[in-house]
């Protein structure tokens, strides 16, 4: 018997694959490849895509050329540094924020709404921050009211306005120009009594004057002049020798712009003494001291509700990130303030909300909302949508600061409509909003 | 606002670029082996059909893979340094620009102030743009539209300054002419966020691969050798893809243009 010979298989045959076998593993090669490769193709998701949440988008609205461009830019940096300080602590409802900044150039009447319609209709913004003339506020609301837009407004103004798709983070005034007359009529002020009024001819200084002429008026005192000089006006001139003529112990400066700069040469030609006739501006803030000479408005007060001298830590920190944000030598004012705290205003409104929605952020801040704020913990007033703000006056230093002279004692709540100037004029958006009084005539263009 | 496209790699695929740059290689070359192996299960018997019977056929199938190699080759070889050489465009505009920015500060720095100190202050803003906005829209392909608006209000405030000394108006014109140079190079920059190489390129390109591929299912070799060998000849096909295809956008993907001129420019205006 011959022994068992285990068979030879040649080498060819050893490694001959079959086709069957050469199916199966190209079968399972091509599972293996599709079940790598499925999330890729399907979501993406696997090979490091970044996840991203869908961003909110904001509309920024401030001019970045023209007259008003420095003013506007430094107010839409404050906006753009609060919201990356909202996207560094996780975002507003777990989504990151971003932002249109269009340039509506200084052009108020037409390319504001213009701009403003664009971010709503093409950007789909959730809400505007912006505006800083009346004129331009003005022409905005309207198409913010079309798209159910809040529009966040941060300059001081006159009042005698309540729009319901708009939250004024500006003093009104009974916040910043009442309370600046007051202290000119106090002991602390003088007192002084012959008051001049002086303004840019437009909506603002116009209202402005005629409100405090209402209150003088209810003290007894009527102003001792009355002038009004056209924007970018540059000869002061004969407005001095009028301030001159009629004795007045003080001015109150609604003046705008570019015309400071010659309204105070005219006041040192003059050699108007600031310890005699004080000038309280209501315009002008750090920013716009950059452009007067020093020796020219030392002396001379500002009225506000901020200034970058407020001696607390949550202001030194705000100028401090600012400025490593934006340059050293950069300056933080008021509207600058009112435009950043406005935007956490905003946060905080939305998050109570737990939604975009106009409806129910109005809602949220009509409950109340108050948020930190490098002035002083900033509250919405759910009755008037305006901020209650801290009353400051401040005195001009020859390295273009402040110092404090005078606070108010407690914040003031906002009134748009003063009963001495506006009688019968109401605002409650939590009792159905506006009630109208008599029309009340506004002498000027306004 | 997208910015409008120059033709390229359609739109679509620019998601491709999220990818971090070894996984997106991955992806190709196991893209392009896939492709291989799949055909070398479905479609080659199809294929063979046509040299079965043929003696020499081998021979013949690598002839002309020899000739078709060639021009492809030469193909790809030239596309990829037109690739690389737009890459070394983009980074020359971008040193440009930021060369230009830097001057341009040093001589608005000489300026009297409020219009130094303003003009100073738009500078930085727009460095500042460019490093933290306009750099992650171009990854994303997207020209970005703000700088712009930066720009003319510079432009705007610069005009705004009349010279009073022959001093400063010596300092006005070369800040003038510093800024043109500047605009110039920024233009540049905008323009190869989108540019690359035109569509109908890529569509040769591909095309070419697959025809490269499919003359190696002709073959008549065992099944696992052609599996291995076509198998390598893809991966470095998808490679050579990959990168093309990674090159093409200058500013898009991890190894992309970064904004380091601009930042070290940033950390010095913010220094002084």
């Amino acid at each position: 018997m011959k022994p068992a010979v285990p068979a030879i298989r040649s080498r060819e045959s050893q490694s001959r694959v079959t086709r069957r076998q050469s199916l199966g593993a190209g079968a399972a090669a091509t599972l293996a490849a599709a079940r790598t490769l499925a999330p890729v193709l399907f979501t993406g998701c696997s090979l490091g895509l970044p996840a991203r949440a869908r961003p909110i988008m904001l509309g920024l609205l401030h001019s970045q050329t023209g007259t008003l461009a420095i003013s506007e830019t430094s107010v839409r940096d404050a906006e753009i540094l609060a919201i990356e300080e909202i996207n560094a602590a996780g975002g507003v409802l777990g989504r990151p924020l971003e932002f249109r900044c269009p340039d509506p150039k200084s052009r108020a009447a037409d390319l504001f709404p213009k701009r403003a319609r664009h971010l709503c209709e093409e950007d789909g913004v959730a809400a505007l921050f912006g505006c800083w003339t009346s004129t331009s506020r003005k022409a905005v609301i309207p198409v913010c009211t079309e798209f159910d837009r809040l529009l966040f407004y941060p300059v001081q103004y006159e009042g005698n306005e309540s729009a319901s798709h708009c939250v004024y983070g500006g003093s009104v005034p009974n916040q910043q120009i009442l309370p600046a007359v007051d202290w000119l009529l106090s002991s602390a002020g003088g007192p002084r009594r012959r008051i001049f009024l002086v303004g840019s001819d437009y909506i603002f200084p116009r209202t402005a004057n005629f409100v405090v002429k209402k209150h003088l008026a209810a003290r007894g005192i009527e102003p001792v002049g009355e002038a009004y000089v056209p924007l970018g006006h540059r000869q002061f001139r004969g407005v001095v020798e009028m301030i001159g003529a009629s004795r007045a112990d003080a001015v109150l400066s609604t003046v705008n712009g570019d015309s400071n700069v010659a309204l105070f040469e005219e006041f040192a030609a003059a050699g108007i003494d600031p310890e005699k006739v004080p000038v309280i501006s209501t315009s002008i803030g750090e920013d716009e001291l950059r452009h007067l000479a020093p020796r020219e408005v030392a002396g001379h007060y500002a009225a506000s509700s901020y200034f970058q001298s407020v001696a607390t830590d949550p202001n030194r920190d705000w100028v401090g990130r600012f400025r490593r944000e934006f340059g050293y030598d950069r300056v933080t004012s008021d509207p600058m303030e009112a435009a950043s705290t406005l935007v956490h205003a905003w946060k905080a409104a939305v998050e109570r909300a737990g939604s975009l929605d106009t409806a129910a952020v109005r809602q949220a801040l009509s409950a109340g909302i108050e948020v930190p704020g490098p002035g002083g913990p900033f509250r919405i007033d759910p009755k008037t949508q305006h901020a209650v703000k801290r009353f400051r006056l401040g005195r001009i230093r020859l390295d273009r600061q402040f110092d404090i002279v005078h606070e108010s004692a407690a914040t003031i709540e906002p009134d748009p409509y003063p009963q001495s100037a506006f009688p019968g004029w109401k605002c409650d958006w939590t009792k159905g909003g506006l009630e109208q009084g008599p029309e009340v005539r506004i002498d000027g263009d306004v | 606002m997208d910015a409008p496209s120059l033709s390229l790699v359609p739109h679509d695929w620019f998601w491709l670029y999220d990818i971090p740059t070894h996984r997106l290689a991955m992806l190709f070359v196991a893209s392009f082996v896939a492709f291989y192996w799949f055909g070398c299960v479905f479609l080659r018997p199809i294929l063979r059909q046509f040299v079965k019977y043929n003696a020499g056929a081998n021979d013949i199938i690598g002839y002309v893979l020899s000739c078709f190699g060639v021009f492809y080759g030469l193909l790809l070889g030239l596309i990829a340094v037109t690739a690389y050489q737009n890459v070394a465009d983009a980074g020359a505009s971008v040193t440009r620009e930021a060369a230009a920015l830097s001057a341009l500060y040093e001589d608005v720095s000489r300026y009297p102030d409020p219009y130094g100190q303003n003009l100073r202050w738009l500078l930085r803003d727009y460095t500042r743009y460019v490093i933290r906005y306009a750099w992650p829209l171009q990854r994303r392909g997207i020209i970005p539209q703000e700088g712009t608006i930066r720009v003319d209000a510079f432009h705007e405030e610069l005009l705004d300054f009349q010279p009073g000394t022959p001093a400063q108006e010596i300092l006005h014109a070369e800040a003038l002419r510093q800024f043109n140079h500047f605009l110039e190079a920024r233009r540049t920059r905008l323009f190869t966020v989108t540019s690359g190489l035109p569509t109908s390129m890529w569509y040769v390109m591909f095309l070419g691969a697959i025809l490269t591929l499919a003359i190696c299912w002709l073959f008549e070799m065992r099944f696992v050798t052609q599996l291995v060998l076509g198998g390598i000849l893809a991966a470095y096909l998808g490679l050579m893809m990959f990168l093309i295809f990674d090159m093409n956008q200058p500013f898009r993907g991890d190894v992309s243009i970064p904004p380091d001129a601009f930042e070290s420019i940033f950390q010095r205006m913010n220094e002084e």
